[in-house]
C-alpha cells in the first residue's frame, strides 16, 4: 500500500500534474484500498474540509494579505536605505546590506519569493555596479531571502504547527536565533568575497541622512514590533497578531503614504484570494493525503524499512532534514510540508523530540532546498524576475549552501540556536 | 508629511536610489503578487457560452477579493474588540471558517482559469514539443476528471449535511450551505481543465489555461 500510494505520488508529480491531484489522487487510492471501493470517499472530502478548517490557519491569508499590501508600497526600498546608511560604507558593505534587508523585510513578508523581488529587485544593478559579479550577487540574493521563511511571520512554521499541533507562538519565536545565526555567517563570508576581490567601498553616510532613514524606517518596523512584541508579550495569538499586522498595513499605505487607493485594494485582496486558494486547496488535499498514511500506517512501514528505530534522536534528526532538503530541491516547499511532517510525525513523538526544535529545522531546510538546484523554486523566481539563464542563476550557490548546511548540522547539535529565545519567552 | 508625497511617489521614495524599484510585471512574475483581473479575462468560448464564461469570471474575482477583505475586516474588528473595547465577537471564528472555504473554492477555479496553480515542470520542460502537447492534454484531461469526481462526491457529502440539518453553534446558519462552493468550486475548476483540454485539442500552441500560453514570457528580454 506504502508503495503504491507513494509512486502513484512521485509519477504524477514528475510528470507536471497540478500539484493538488498528486495528492488528492494518493488519497484517492489509499481510501479506496482501505476500504474497498468507493464507499467512503464523503470522509475523504470530510478530512480535506477538516484541513482547511482550523482557526490557525487564518493567519496565512491574513499575513500574505498585509504583505501584499506593503510589498505594493515603499516598505522595502525604506528598509534598504536604512541599512545602506549604517553599513553601507564598510567592506562588503553593499553585499552585507542586501542579507541583512533581506531580514528585515522577511518580518514583513513570509514569502521567500517576494523577498527575492522586493529586495534583490533593487539592490541588484546596485551590488553589480560596485563591482560584484553577477553569479555572487544571485546567489547571495536568492539564498538571504531564505532567511525571511525562518523569520516570523512564516508561513511554513503555520502550517507545519497546524498539521503537527505544534504552537504556532513558539515556532515564531524559535525561528528568530537561526536566521539571524545565518545572516551572520552570510556577513563573513560577503567581507571575505569583497576583501579578496577587491570590491571598492561606497561613501559614508553623514548621521544626519543616517537618522533620516532611521525616520522612515521607522513604519515599516512596526511589523517585527508587532509580531515578535504581540507575541512574546502574549498580547497576540499568531492569527491576531496577522490581523493587526492588516490594519497596521492599511493605515500605513491608504491613509499615511497614501500608495494604495481602494482600487488597488481590491486588486491586492484578489491577488490573496488567489495565493491563499492555491495554498489551501493543497492544505485540504494534504489533510486528506495525511489521514489516510496515517490510518494504513504507512508512516511505519516506510521508516521501519530503512530502520529509523534503532537511530536516536540525532540520527531521526538527521534522516528529516535529508528528506526535507531532497524534497524541496523538487516540490514546492508547502507540499513537502503536508507529505513529509505526518509521515514523521509518529517518529518524533516515539524518540520524545521537541516539536518546535523539529519545526525549526524542517523550516531551514526547506528555506535551503528551496533555493538549491536542480529544482529550488526561488532559482525559477530569480530567472523570471531578473531574466537571466538558469546556469548564471546557480553558479554561485554553492558557498552560500555550505553555509547553510552547516548551520542546520549546528542546530541539530545544539538546539539551543532555536529554542534560547522560545525557554526565555515562554518557559 | 502628506505634502512631501507626490515626490515621494515619484522616485519611489529612496534617497539613495531610485532605480530597479521591482515593476508590477517582475512581481506577477515571480508570483509575488498577482494582477489577472477578471476584465482582462476573454473568453473563447463562442456567443453566448462566452458571456456566461466571462460572467463567471467576474463573479470568481469578486467573491475572492470581497471574501479576503471581509475576512480582514472580521479579523480586524474581532482584534480591536478584544483589545479596545474588551469583548471578543462571538462569531468570529464561524464567519472566518466560512470566508475560507468560500476563497478557497472560488480561487481554485479562478487559479485553474488562469493557469495558476502551482506544478513541477522541471521534467515537463526538458521534453520536446509534441511530447508537451501530447502529455498537457493527458493532464488537463486528467485533472478535469478528478475535479468532476470531487464535485460529486463533495454533492453528496454536502446533501448529508442538510440531512443531517446540524447549525453553526453561534451563527446559526445551516452547515450544509456553508459548503455549497465546495461541489461548485470543483466542478467549475473541472470545466476550466475540460475547455483547457480542448483547447490544447484544436489549437496549435500549448496552454495551460484558455487564456495562457505555457512557458516562460519574453525570457529574452534584458533588463
Amino acid at each position: 500500500m506504502a508503495v503504491t500510494i507513494l509512486s502513484i505520488m512521485i509519477i504524477l508529480l514528475c510528470l507536471g500534474f497540478p500539484m493538488m491531484i498528486p495528492l488528492i489522487a494518493a488519497a484517492g487510492v489509499g481510501f479506496y484500498t482501505m476500504f474497498g471501493g468507493f464507499g467512503q470517499m464523503e470522509t475523504m472530502i470530510q478530512q480535506f474540509m477538516a484541513g482547511i478548517r482550523p482557526a490557525a490557519l487564518i493567519a496565512v491569508p491574513m499575513f500574505i494579505f498585509a504583505a501584499d499590501i506593503m510589498t505594493r508600497g515603499q516598505s522595502a526600498q525604506r528598509l534598504i536605505d536604512l541599512v545602506m546608511s549604517f553599513v553601507g560604507h564598510k567592506r562588503g558593505g553593499l553585499a552585507i546590506s542586501t542579507a541583512a534587508a533581506c531580514t528585515m523585510f522577511g518580518a514583513v513578508s513570509g514569502s521567500t519569493q517576494a523577498t527575492v523581488v522586493a529586495i534583490g529587485g533593487p539592490l541588484r544593478p546596485r551590488m553589480l555596479d560596485a563591482g560584484y559579479k553577477d553569479s555572487f550577487t544571485l546567489a547571495l540574493i536568492i539564498n538571504a531571502s531564505d532567511i525571511a521563511f525562518l523569520i516570523p511571520p512564516s508561513i511554513g512554521m503555520i502550517i507545519y504547527g497546524v498539521i503537527s499541533n505544534t504552537s504556532i507562538a513558539e515556532l515564531f519565536i524559535a525561528g528568530i536565533g537561526p536566521g539571524l545565526l545565518i545572516l551572520l555567517l552570510f556577513s563573513i563570508y560577503c567581507w571575505i568575497y569583497a576583501v579578496r576581490m577587491g570590491v571598492p567601498t561606497e561613501p559614508v553616510t553623514p548621521w544626519p541622512d543616517r537618522m533620516r532613514a532611521v525616520a522612515r524606517a521607522l513604519w515599516p518596523m512596526g511589523f517585527p514590533v508587532i509580531i515578535i512584541g504581540g507575541i512574546y508579550g502574549g498580547i497576540f495569538s499568531p492569527t491576531e497578531a496577522a490581523a493587526a499586522c492588516v490594519l497596521y498595513a492599511l493605515i500605513l499605505e491608504m491613509i499615511v503614504f497614501r500608495t494604495i487607493d481602494l482600487k488597488t485594494l481590491v486588486a491586492t485582496a484578489r491577488s490573496t484570494g488567489l495565493i491563499t486558494a492555491v495554498v489551501f486547496i493543497l492544505v485540504g488535499a494534504g489533510a486528506a493525503f495525511s489521514w489516510v498514511i496515517s490510518f494504513a500506517q504507512v508512516p511505519q512501514e516506510v521508516l521501519g524499512a530503512i530502520g529509523i528505530d534503532e537511530m536516536g534522536p540525532i540520527g531521526v534528526l538527521f534522516v528529516i532534514s535529508i528528506a526535507f532538503f531532497i524534497g524541496c530541491m523538487f516540490v514546492d516547499p508547502i507540499v513537502v510540508i503536508l507529505v513529509l511532517v505526518p509521515i514523521f510525525a509518529p517518529v518524533v513523538d516515539a524518540v520524545g523530540l521537541d516539536p518546535v526544535h523539529v519545526g525549526t529545522i524542517i523550516v531551514l531546510q526547506v528555506a535551503i532546498g528551496s533555493a538549491t538546484p536542480p529544482f529550488g523554486c526561488d532559482i525559477f523566481t530569480a530567472i523570471a524576475v531578473f531574466k537571466r539563464p538558469y546556469a548564471d542563476v546557480v553558479r554561485g550557490t554553492p558557498p552560500f549552501i555550505l553555509i547553510l548546511l552547516s548551520v542546520s548540522v549546528l542546530l541539530i547539535f545544539f538546539p539551543q540556536i532555536a529554542l534560547f529565545l522560545r525557554d526565555l519567552a515562554f518557559r | 508629511m502628506s505634502e512631501q508625497q507626490p515626490e515621494d511617489r515619484k522616485t519611489g521614495g529612496a534617497s539613495l536610489s531610485t532605480e530597479g524599484v521591482p515593476s508590477a510585471e517582475a512581481l506577477a512574475a515571480a508570483g509575488a503578487i498577482d494582477d489577472v483581473a477578471p476584465s482582462a479575462y476573454r473568453s473563447d468560448l463562442p456567443g453566448p457560452l462566452g458571456w456566461i464564461d466571462n460572467g463567471i469570471a467576474r463573479l470568481e474575482g469578486f467573491l475572492l477579493a470581497a471574501g479576503v477583505l471581509l475576512m480582514a475586516g472580521n479579523s480586524v474588528a474581532n482584534v480591536i474588540g478584544r483589545y479596545f473595547l474588551g469583548q471578543s465577537i462571538q462569531f468570529t471564528e464561524e464567519v472566518n471558517q466560512i470566508l475560507i472555504i468560500l476563497i478557497t473554492f472560488a480561487g481554485i477555479s479562478y487559479a485553474a482559469r488562469h493557469g495558476r496553480h502551482i506544478r513541477m515542470t522541471a521534467f515537463f520542460d526538458m521534453m520536446p514539443g509534441r511530447m508537451r502537447k501530447l502529455l498537457m492534454i493527458v493532464i488537463a484531461l486528467v485533472t478535469a476528471g478528478f475535479m468532476f469526481a470531487l464535485a460529486w462526491y463533495s454533492w453528496g457529502f454536502m446533501m448529508t449535511q442538510l440531512s443531517r440539518g446540524r447549525v453553526l453553534p453561534s451563527l446559526q446558519i445551516p452547515v450544509w450551505m456553508t459548503v455549497v462552493w465546495v461541489p461548485v468550486g470543483f466542478f467549475m475548476t473541472g470545466l476550466q481543465y475540460l475547455l483547457t483540454t480542448i483547447k490544447n485539442i484544436i489549437a496549435p500552441d500549448i496552454y495551460l489555461s484558455t487564456s495562457v500560453l505555457e512557458g516562460y514570457a519574453d525570457d529574452e528580454q534584458e533588463v
